[in-house]
């Protein structure tokens, strides 16, 4: 699949993030880095040693998705990559937390219960002990 | 290749590293499950000699639903270094997307915007709210690269 725009990209990303709750196992890579393809770099010199450090202008970064899956669950594999520019990252950046935020469900929730569940123990151990 | 225990000393060596090899540097995410096993005391002693025990096993998996994980990894191939932060919080996805985000501009060669996170340890979590805060230091972007790649490699 070629590259996409952020609006594809975002929708694809999130059924994948659904179409792993199907299952109880399964994994998710996101990657980032830079677009470098096609740019031609001015070659080592002794006054410039790293002319990747040294760019005229800013770079678009290259964005991708996978589900992993590999060998014989090729034919399962589903990727997406997006570019963006550099004058878009915050707001890039910004709907993919809501994203990312919305599709990892299976993390730890801020732990709420934990002083009820303290408390209701401490409550079961005295009526053990009474009886 | 190391796991670090905060996320601010991740992002600081990754963005180190990137400082120094901003186009073959990567970031990786990896959002995966495993089922959640709590092995029982009684499991573990009994578990070496006998089988017996196998039958318990599907119970504690269904009660207990698959716990998430999250991996940040910073990788460099030329150098072979790798940056690892783990977490399984899900207060923490807001805050670190927002990390990849500045770690993001350095690999699109943007000057630095110090963006400070605020601090949502003990907050409310995820609600990536940003204060734009002047940069302190100069932005170091002109230096030569061998430095800080040789000191992270042997980590």
């Amino acid at each position: 699949m070629g590259v996409l725009t952020h609006d594809v990209f975002f929708a694809k990303l999130t059924e994948l993030f659904i179409g792993r709750r199907a299952k109880d196992h399964g994994a998710i890579s996101l990657t980032q880095k830079r677009y470098t393809h096609g740019q031609a770099l001015p070659p080592p010199s002794p006054e410039n040693p790293f002319p990747e450090l040294h760019l005229d202008s800013p770079v678009p970064l290259l964005i991708r998705a996978t589900n992993g899956k590999g060998g014989e669950k090729k034919a399962k594999k589903v990727k997406l990559s997006t570019l963006v520019e550099p004058a878009d990252l915050e707001a890039f950046y910004s709907r993919y937390a809501e994203v990312c935020k919305t599709g990892m469900a299976a993390l730890k929730p801020r732990d709420r219960t934990k002083r009820k569940a303290k408390a209701k123990k401490k409550k079961v151990g005295g009526i053990a002990q009474v009886v | 290749m190391p796991y670090y225990e905060k996320s601010e000393d991740w992002l600081q060596q990754s963005a180190l590293l990137l400082q120094a090899r901003p186009s073959t540097t990567r970031i990786t995410t990896r959002y995966h499950l495993k089922l959640a096993r709590r092995r029982t005391k009684a499991e573990k002693t009994v578990a070496p000699d006998t089988t017996t025990i196998t039958p318990l096993e599907p119970t504690t998996q269904a009660t207990k639903p698959p716990r998430g994980h999250l991996v940040l990894k910073t990788y460099d191939p030329a150098s072979g270094t790798a940056l690892k932060y783990k977490t399984s919080k899900a207060a923490e996805v807001g805050r670190l997307v927002q990390m990849l985000g500045t770690l993001g501009r350095r690999m699109a060669a943007l000057p630095e915007v110090a963006v400070v996170p605020v601090v949502e340890d003990a907050g409310e979590g995820g609600s990536g709210v940003q204060t734009p805060v002047p940069a302190e230091g100069p932005p170091g972007g002109g230096q030569a690269g061998g430095k800080g790649k040789k000191r992270k490699g042997k980590r």
